[in-house]
Formats: structure tokens, sequence, C-alpha cells
């Protein structure tokens, strides 16, 4: 292994692992560690490969000025993590070995993902980890990490790393740090200077539009007025069994309109006027992109979209699957269909429907049309694991191997049927579903939600019994809350974000409590921020303002823009939003202290007082010994007496349920590493006698 | 000045959020009236414990039944033009 040194950055560990056996001739990489910091070194064509891996970002754009209550700060620069970042201290440890080992490099390859991410990190890296190697790298372009594709992107390497993603993705990191350091400062310095307490607030360039959506839903949720209407729900006899059928009017605006229609049809006898059938082709669906993937495992299985990001993630680092940060429908025929369903053949539940595939003449896949120029979309590899999956991972990649064999079927054969059936001058329909021929939906069957409905042979003219016709009281129902998934889709559908973004800001969201539960229900915290935003700055919550950005990224990434205007751009948008900030530091820090506040009670409250029925229960401190005790919101008044004891130590917080015995509030309580407890706040429940 | 409903700081006598759910309240008590015919005070009542009124509707509902505007929908009316 004489020869030159050759430095190749992988992203992750896994990565590195893979790519060190990849392109190691006897498959067999030799594994050495500096630290705790592992890299292989391996052996390939008289050279001497050394290939580590980074733990993600090992930099970060951070303010020169670090001072938290100055603002604004326009000058920012690359700097180490572990320098501003507390729980980055582990990356220290990383930049010295890999600064380290390029000293006795030759040569650099950069084999991080071929995205705006992994680009801009290698940069970093090779820049000021390496000494200044970022001009003089080669890139490894590969979309999957099997060792064929990995050889071939070793042979085929690129002269350098991509310049202009590493503008746009340098450009977005400054952008984001500009937007949100700035204005998560003048919020945080305002509210400080008005209460004297800190507290978290932020916003940022997308989070802020993102939660203006969330925000904008709620208020017409929240100020709903339902109004009634009524509809018709009959069913027919046919054949001795019983259908439902469906009135020609979905909206009757009074009741006595509806009781005449119940009235006039109930018992009576119909007749069919006429039958409609209509075949139709339904076209197999198209391949996934990370947005339609995490869209579809939460339809299916509920993940968060975080959730289905890491695990297809865990999934492409084992090369069972593609790369999964894509936006393309498209696969190319490069990727080979029929190796991938030969290997694929070699899993018993696959056998029979790779085989059919395989004996079609010629293997055309049914494509979307968004394009990623940077990866396919998201397909397996053809590999088997080579450990027993966790159930998630195995389902993710059931539905990605299933979607992939799908887009290659021929379109479903469907019936549907219509039947009109006139009874009294009234019209009624009957309908029916049916797949005469299933095509795609072979291959994909565990993921169909559609129900087939059959029919009974019918033929106009023939006579119906009307067996039962009720009136059913309706409202109308406000608009759905957004769910993760519907809520990354809008973010998609807007073009604010990234694929790789998306998911982490709607994560913050959620942590920062302007937006709880599965249905996203909007806090008043959340309701209050983007009130004041509105007020004094409605350019940093606008989408337009946003989406401007992102396209101005874009055209950086295909060489049509420089960051410099863009940065400068961003700056005079900026400065004016936190001079009016600053300008009303004071009003600003009245009502974000008072929305923290009321966000501070809320949190406390535990539920309804059972004793005054009119007052709420929440965690209380006695004003004598500053202990704790939960209590009635007119405790201290001394118009309620209500109250519980509550531990001393620990955190304690509402568990937002009661208790199955006695009907109480319920509390969560845990100890410094020990595990949470959630039990009934009334000392006298049955539930605890066992324990008395 | 106060939301009379809620407390967030306001210049009228409701805040924004109570506002726009008061406006609608009023808007549709037409529609309530034309099919179920029921008097303004039964409609706040309706509202009340209907389970697709917004939280903010059921909390401007109470408001009028406990503020004695329950009889007259002027109450409302006058609460907006107040507001305006």
């Amino acid at each position: 292994m004489e020869g030159r040194n050759v430095l190749i950055l992988c992203e992750k560990p896994t990565a590195a692992e893979r790519v060190a056996k990849a392109l190691d001739e006897g498959g067999n990489p030799q594994k050495r560690e500096i630290g705790r910091v592992p890299h292989y070194v391996a052996g390939r064509d008289g050279k001497r490969l050394v290939v580590v891996a980074a733990l993600g970002h090992l930099y970060t754009v951070a303010p020169s000025v670090k001072d938290r209550n100055v603002f604004p700060v326009f000058d920012f620069q690359w700097v180490p993590r572990y320098e501003v970042e507390r729980d980055a201290r582990e990356t220290q440890i990383w930049i010295e070995v890999i600064s380290k080992l390029s000293q006795e490099a030759q040569e650099y390859i950069l084999a991080t993902d071929y995205d705006i991410e992994g680009a801009t990190l290698g940069y970093t890296i090779l820049k000021y980890a390496c000494g200044g190697k970022e001009k003089e790298a080669k890139r490894m372009k590969f979309s999957t990490l099997t060792t064929g594709e990995l050889e071939e992107s070793y042979r085929q390497l690129s002269d350098h790393i991509e310049f202009p993603t590493v503008e746009a993705g340098t450009c977005r990191h400054f952008l984001d740090a500009m937007y949100g350091i700035n204005l998560s400062r003048a919020m945080t310095v305002a509210a400080k200077q008005w209460s004297g307490r800190y507290a978290v607030l932020s916003t940022g360039r997308v989070q802020g539009p993102t939660l203006k959506f969330l925000v904008s839903r709620e208020r017409r949720i929240s100020s709903f007025v339902p109004t009634p209407y009524w509809g018709i729900e009959a069913k027919v006899e046919i054949n001795g069994s019983l259908y439902e059928v469906e009135y020609e009017r979905d909206v009757i605006e009074s009741r006595d309109e509806a009781q005449v229609v119940v009235n006039e049809c109930s018992r009576k006898k119909g007749r069919v006027t006429e039958i409609e059938v209509r075949k139709f082709l339904q076209n197999p669906p198209v391949p996934f992109d990370l947005g339609a993937l995490q869209a579809e495992a939460y339809g299916l299985f509920k993940y968060m979209p975080r959730r289905t990001a890491d695990i297809a993630e865990r999934l492409y680092l084992e090369a069972l699957i593609s790369y999964p940060r894509t936006s393309s429908q498209k696969l190319p025929p490069t990727i080979g269909y029929r190796a991938i369903l030969e290997s694929l053949s070699h899993e018993p539940r696959y056998e029979k429907l790779s085989a059919e595939l395989l004996r079609l003449r010629e293997l055309i896949p049914k494509e979307g049309e968004k394009h990623d120029p940077a990866h396919p979309s998201i397909y397996p590899t053809g590999n088997l694991p080579e450990r027993t999956l966790s159930e998630p991972e195995r389902r993710l990649w059931d539905l990605v191997v299933r979607r992939f064999m799908a887009v290659f079927g021929e379109p479903a054969l469907k019936q549907g049927v219509k039947a009109s059936i006139t009874v009294n001058g009234h019209h009624f329909f009957i309908r029916g579903r049916q797949t005469l021929k299933e095509g795609w939906i072979v291959f994909y069957r565990p993921f169909i939600r559609s129900e087939e409905v059959v029919l009974p042979p019918l033929e106009e003219g023939q006579e119906i019994e009307f067996k039962e016709v009720l009136r059913e009281d309706k409202f109308t129902k406000p608009p759905p809350r957004y769910n993760p998934s519907s809520l990354l889709r809008k973010m998609e559908n807007e073009g604010i974000g990234t694929k790789a973004t998306r998911a982490g800001i709607i994560d913050t969201l959620y942590n920062r409590g302007y937006v709880s539960g599965e249905r996203a229900v909007v806090s008043e915290l959340g309701l209050d921020i983007i009130d004041i935003l509105n007020k004094h700055c409605p350019e940093v919550v606008s989408v337009d303002f946003t989406r401007d950005l992102e396209e101005s990224m874009e055209r950086i990434q295909s060489g049509n823009e420089k960051m410099e205007n863009v940065l400068s751009k961003a700056v005079n948008r900026l400065t004016p939003v936190l001079e009016e900030l600053k300008k009303h530091e004071d009003t600003v820090g009245q009502d974000l202290s008072e929305a923290v506040r009321k966000a501070r009670m809320q949190q406390r409250i535990v539920g309804d007082c059972p004793v005054c029925g009119t007052g709420k229960l929440m965690i209380l401190f006695s004003r004598r010994t500053g202990k704790r005790f939960i209590g009635c919101t007119s405790f201290f008044k001394g118009i309620c007496k209500a109250s519980y004891p509550l531990p001393q130590k620990g955190s304690v917080k509402p568990a937002e349920r009661i208790c199955r015995t006695c009907g109480s509030s319920m509390i969560r309580f845990k100890m410094q590493s020990k595990r949470p407890w959630t039990f009934c706040i009334n000392p006298s429940c049955p539930s605890k006698e066992g324990r008395r | 000045m106060k939301c009379k409903i809620c407390g967030r700081r306001t210049e009228s006598e409701l805040c924004k959020l109570h506002e726009e759910a008061s406006k609608n309240l009023l808007k549709n008590y037409e529609a309530w009236k034309k099919s179920m015919n029921v008097s303004w005070e039964e409609y706040l009542k309706e509202i009340q414990k209907n389970p697709f009124a917004g939280v903010w509707a059921k909390e401007v509902a109470h408001h009028l039944l406990v503020s004695g505007f329950a009889n007259e929908q002027e109450g409302l009316a006058k609460d907006t033009e107040m507001n305006k």
C-alpha cells in the first residue's frame, strides 16, 4: 500500500465504512481509530485511500458579535461548531483528526451526500480543517451506497467539487443565521427588557411564514360558527339485501323541506331510470420523492415526517435504498431496472412479483413531473438486508420496494356504476366501484386504501323498494387542522424551505411550544408571536419574501446569481425591520412578555376545579413556605380552598388526561435520571390503595 | 384596554380574535333563524354546545349570555359597532 495517500471525506461513519469496503481491492479495509474517531485504510490502484467521516456539519455560521443582547449583526463567518454550540463538543476531536489525516495526504476526494448540504459541509471541512484544499479536491457522485455504484463513482471522479451548489448552500446558511439570530435576539431582548426575565423566543426565515399558515388556519377554526343543514339517509332493498343510496341534493337548507322528502319517499317504491357504466384506467403511482414518501408513511403508518426521513436515511446508509433527500419523480434507465428486480427476487415475498415484471419485454416506469438534477427518485438498490430490520425500517423498505415495482405495472382497469332511482319525483343514486383488472395494484396491494362496492345486477325500469328514509341533521364543519404531513405538503407547495429542512422546522415549532398535538393546535404563544410580528414587521412572516429568497438561492445554484447580491438584498430588507422592532421595543417587549407569562400560566393548569366548578386547578406556590401544591385559581382569593399535595423534588407538569378510576386530573412527575411517572392528583383515589 | 373575554390588550371591547368570532356569530344567525326558527338566546345556547363551533365563538356566545345581551341581537351588534 505504498504510493500516494488519498483522503476521502464522507458525511457519516456508516457511509465511510461502506465507501472503504467498496473501494478496497480486497474488500477488507483496515479500521483504525485516533481518539474516538474511526477511519479506514484501503488500497486501490497502488494508492493508499484513507476514508474518514465527518459528523454532519463540523462548522457553522456564527455572528462576530457574541453578546446575545446585541442586534442587528450582519457580520457572519464559518466557525467550528464546538466553539459556539454547547452540545457539539465532540466535533472538536473530529476536526483535529481530519486535520491530521489531511496533512499526510497528497490527494483529496469529497464523498459526502451529493446535495446542497453535503457539498457545503464538505467544502467547509476541506477549506478550514484541511487547510484550503477545497479547490484541488475531486468529487465522487453517487445516489446509492452499493459497491457497484461507489466503484463506478470512483472511476468517474469529477475534477472539482460543485462550487455553485456550495455558494447556494453557504448563502442559505448565512441568510438563515442572519434572520434567525437577529429576529430572535430582537424578540428575546425586548421581552427581557420589559419583564426582566429571560425566555427563549424564536422565529426565522421559514419558521415565521410556516407558523403563519398554522395561525391563519387556527383563527378560522376557532372563530368558526357552524350553520345547520339537512341531508337524507336512505336504504333500498335489492334482491333481499340493503344498499345505501345518495339523495340528489347534498345540502337541504330547511328541516321542513328535508321532512317533505322523507314523507314522500319512505316505504315507497321507486324505479331505476338510468344506469351509467363507466370503465376507466387508473394509472400507476409515480416514484417517491422525499415529500411523497413522508406523506404516504404518515397516511399509512402515522410516522411523523422527521421520523420517516430518519428511517429512510438509515436504509440509505445500509445501501438498501437510494439517496432519500430528493425531489425527483424520475427513474432513469441507468439505475438498471432488471438488475434491481432480479436481486429483489431473492427475497421470498418479492419473488413472484419480481418474476411478473421480469417477464415483460420492456420495463417503462410511470414517472412524475418533478426533476432533481442531483438524484433520481427514491428506489430500492436491490440489496437485501444484512441484519434484521426493525419494524418501522421493514415497513418503509417494503413501501419503497412495492412502489418501485408498482410504477412499472400496467394501468388498473376499473368500473364505476351509477344507477339513478326515481321515487315520487325525487332522484337517488346508487354507486358501485369494482376493479376489473388489477394491473399495478398487484404490487402495491397492502397499501391500497379504497374499498370495492359490488352492486347486484340492475336494469332500467326495475322496481326498487325504499326501506328506510331518514332526515339527517347536519352542521357545516370548520376547515381541517394541519397535521405534520399536510403542513409539509403546504410548505412544499408554497416553495418555502427545502426537502432537507422542512421536517426540522416543523419540529422546532413543536419544541418552542408554538404548536402541539398530532392535529396541529396553535398555542396562545404561537398566536401572539404571529400577531406581534404581523403588527411590527409583517415582511418577516411573508411567504412571498421567503419564496423570493428561495428562488434567488436556486439561481445561485444554477450559476445565474451571485451570493453577495442576495445577501446584500436581504440586509437591505432586514435592516428597516430590525430598526422598527428596536423603535417599538417597549410595546413589543410588553406584548411578548404577556404572551410568555400567559403561556407559562397555561403550562401550569392541570384541569378544571371539581370543588367550585368555575376555577381551574393549577400548580401554585405557598406564599408562606414557597412549597408547591395544586390549588384552585381562586385559592389565594380565599374563594375556593381546593388543594392537593405535590412532591417537592423533581419536575411536575400536567399530564393532560384524567384518572380512569376517579376522574381527577393527572400529572406527570419526573426525577433526574428516573423514568417519568404519571399519577392522579387525588390522594384518596382508589387506584392508590395498594400503595398506602 | 383589555379584551372582556380573554384579557388580551386591545383598543376596543374585544380583541381581534374574539371580534372575528363575534362577527361570524352575527353573520350566521340569519341562517339559523331561517332554518331552525330559533331566538337569539336559543341560538347562543346552541352554539355553546355545538361540537363544530370554534372555541372563541363559544366564548363570545357565553360572554353574551352572561352579560345580559342574550335577549337582544342588538347586544352583539352594539359590541361590534363599538369595536369599529
